[in-house]
């Protein structure tokens, strides 16, 4: 049977094995690596597989959910969605979530959406209501058009009351589920007043209504059951002996559907789509083939289906997804078809980072991921060449490769498939955000242009402002605190509570520190807490943003730093690198700030210091404030 | 090993991959009731994955019926035949 996931990785060999060491750790009480743990749950897994994945995510929910972004989802159905528990879990797990399922008792739907009563008693990220045609009331006599209308009001009243109850009892946006058609009796019956295929047809229409100005959210279970087609989606025998909805064997596809909402949700789309070229834009090797000998448009029919796909991406830009190209080309000979072909679509300006050359792939899709000032997670990588997606698969487990195949006109579908780019109803909002992303990509483009690092510094325009801890900060502050890996010293967790403990400590103080240049507000993209032990500081934690690398951040925060401990009579500051698996990049962060080894430790940590009179202030290139 | 023994087994490994906590006998004397996970809810997709697994199909009446694992086997050697 082939996988419910075509557009995941096949399964690996040694799947069960890592799949064992996960769990042990889980039993032991501790949290899984994110990438890896992520990495295992996003595969095609058979039915087996996947009742492991389910029950792994089950004991991670009980755990503190390091790296992986935690949502509460309520279940509301007029039908019973236990099959959908245990499935959202794992389907969570592969899209970085951890999910936990509260499911109301059966048949809530009116009292949930009517009454007083909170069937969940909890604050939610979620409430997600499946409803059939049983759930709306109102009778419907063949061609009574104005009994129709009048039952699409009625439901429209319910689902509408759903999202207010949610929003009021559990504070958070409904997810209605749009209606799959029924078995249909003829083609007129869409234009038969009264008729269940009609009335659902209305329904579904009044939901995406309702969705685009903002009063709910939807999954389209309707699109999902086209998909896969109705007579597998709808499983009569379950729907009469369980009362499920739609098929228990194709719940895991369900769940994924909805993960995939849940974490556009949460932010977690992917935000660029990095393409080869060679077979992935065109068919043919552009070096060996040349521009009169590669395949796209009308020549052929995989011609055909390059400039289908090419089409799609376009669309997909329009939507706000940056584009980029990652290929092993020599630039020039990569760029001709963009510039001299006819037949192609997309052109160098669709592009918004161009990385043709002979480094391997990871290193080209760091640079893009830097040069879009965008994490790896945020990335979603399609090339033809299963080598190349097992490379980047294992040495940048965050980027999303997506399995394409190897024949272009499943690349369209694939990519759908996968529900990586799955977003919520856009508005002006996201127009605002796409254009911030053009303004990284604009960034990008000056550094090519500017040689002098120097210069190009100068010409972003940095504001950085450094403020204490304080409330508003504090939410954004404890994300950081537990979300940082990468640019963390020593990765020391702190919850909301110990934060707050901070603000009022006087034996330590922290800063928050935010970045903007003329191109973006980056926000909040540091946190340094520094405990005063007398004449000499400690700093405890220092974390920066992956975003804003190269700029001199760390070198600003780290003057201000000295200026501070001149000023309070200091007389030396120490810092320690505690390792990790992920903070390499971090190792020789005091010793190139100037600091030297006083330290080193059995578990592998390093402690530095610098005495304040011999600190020597690096040169840094933004306007610095600091609050007080 | 009989078709019916051989059908057994595999049922078998689905309920242990299902109920993982259970390590007792399982014989076609075995009912619901002999394993603790065994409840209504997982009964459903108990159901499921041993037609995904023995590429059968339980009509309405066989998924609600079954008198113990022996009579779930009947059903199976029915249609596989």
């Amino acid at each position: 049977m082939s996988s419910l996931f075509p557009w995941r990785r096949p399964l690996e060999e040694d799947w069960g094995a890592r799949v064992s060491e996960i769990e042990a750790a889980v039993v032991d009480g501790h949290m899984p690596d994110y990438a890896t743990a992520r990495a295992v749950a996003n595969q095609q897994l058979g039915p087996r597989e996947q009742l492991r994945v389910e029950r792994l995510a089950k004991r991670m929910g009980k755990l503190e959910a390091i790296g992986f972004t935690r949502v509460e989802l309520g279940l509301l159905g007029s039908r019973t969605l236990s099959y959908l528990r245990d499935p959202l879990g794992a389907a969570g797990l592969a899209r970085g979530l951890v999910v936990s399922v509260h499911e109301a008792p059966y048949d809530r739907v009116a009292s949930f959406a009517f009454s007083a009563s909170n069937c969940f008693e909890r604050r939610l990220d979620a409430v997600l209501a499946v409803l059939d045609e049983v759930s709306f009331q109102g009778s419907r006599p063949l061609l009574n058009r104005a009994a129709e209308d009048e039952a699409v009001h009625e439901a429209e009243r319910l689902v509408s009351a759903i999202a207010t109850a949610a929003r009021s009892k559990t504070g958070c946006p409904a997810i209605i589920a749009t209606l799959p058609p029924p078995y249909q009796l003829a083609s007129a019956e869409t234009a038969t007043p009264g008729s269940s295929a009609r009335f659902r047809l209305r329904v579904n229409m009044m939901l995406a209504d309702g969705a685009a100005e903002g009063r709910w959210l939807i999954w389209d279970q309707a699109a999902l059951a086209a998909r896969v087609g109705l007579e597998r989606w709808f499983d009569p025998i379950a729907y009469h002996s369980a009362k499920v909805p739609f098929s228990v064997q194709l719940c895991p596809l369900a769940a994924d559907g909805v993960a995939s909402l849940l974490a556009a949700m949460s932010g977690k789309s992917a935000r660029a789509l990095v393409l080869d070229l060679d077979n992935t834009l065109w068919g043919g090797v552009i070096g060996d083939d040349g521009i009169a000998g590669i395949r796209i448009g009308q020549n052929s029919a995989e011609g055909e289906a390059f400039v289908a796909f090419q089409d799609f991406l376009l669309g997909l830009r329009a939507r706000g997804v940056v584009l980029a190209v990652c290929s092993k080309n020599t630039d020039a000979v990569a760029r001709e078809p963009f510039r001299r072909h006819p037949e192609m679509v997309l052109k160098e300006d669709h592009i918004a980072v161009f990385q043709a050359n002979w480094d391997d792939k990871a290193t080209n899709l760091r640079a893009i991921a830097e040069a879009l000032g965008l994490g790896l997670e945020s990335l979603a990588f399609v090339d033809d060449n299963p080598a190349e997606r097992e490379r980047v698969r294992r040495e940048l487990p965050l980027v999303s490769t997506i399995e394409v195949g190897e024949d272009p006109s499943f690349y369209i579908e694939r990519v759908a498939q996968s529900g990586l780019f799955e977003h919520l109803p856009l508005n002006s909002d996201d127009l605002a955000r796409a254009s911030s992303y053009g303004g990284r990509a604009a960034v990008a483009e000056i550094r090519a242009r500017v040689g002098n690092y120097e210069d190009y510094l100068k010409s972003l325009e940095m504001q950085m402002t450094i403020a204490p801890f304080d409330e508003v900060g504090r939410p954004r502050i404890v994300q950081l605190i537990n979300k940082s890996n990468q640019f963390n010293l020593t990765t020391r967790r702190y919850n909301d509570e110990d934060v707050r403990r901070m603000q009022e400590d006087q034996g330590l103080f922290g800063w928050q520190v935010r970045l903007d240049d003329r191109f973006a507000q980056h926000g909040m993209i540091g946190v340094v807490i520094v405990r005063k032990e007398g004449t000499e500081w400690e700093i405890d934690t220092w974390l920066q943003s992956c975003r804003v690398l190269e700029r001199g951040v760390e070198q600003s925060i780290m003057n201000s730093l000295f200026q501070e401990a001149y000023a309070a009579g200091v007389e030396s500051i120490r810092g320690r690198y505690i390792p990790t698996e992920r903070n390499g990049m971090v190792s020789e962060f005091y010793p190139r700030l100037g600091f030297d080894v006083v330290g080193k430790n059995g578990d592998g940590s390093m402690d530095f210091a610098c005495a304040v009179p011999r600190y020597a202030p690096h040169p840094v290139f933004m306007n610095i404030s600091l609050l007080r | 090993m009989s078709d019916r023994e051989f059908y057994l087994s595999q049922v078998a490994d689905v309920i242990r991959g299902l109920f993982d906590e259970y390590d007792g006998p399982i014989t076609m004397e075995t009912t619901a009731r002999d394993v603790p996970q065994w409840d209504s809810l997982s009964h459903v997709r108990l159901m499921v994955l041993i037609e995904q697994e023995l590429g059968v199909r339980f009509s309405t009446t066989e998924v609600q019926g079954f008198k113990n694992l022996g009579s779930l086997i009947d059903a199976v050697v029915k249609h596989k035949n």
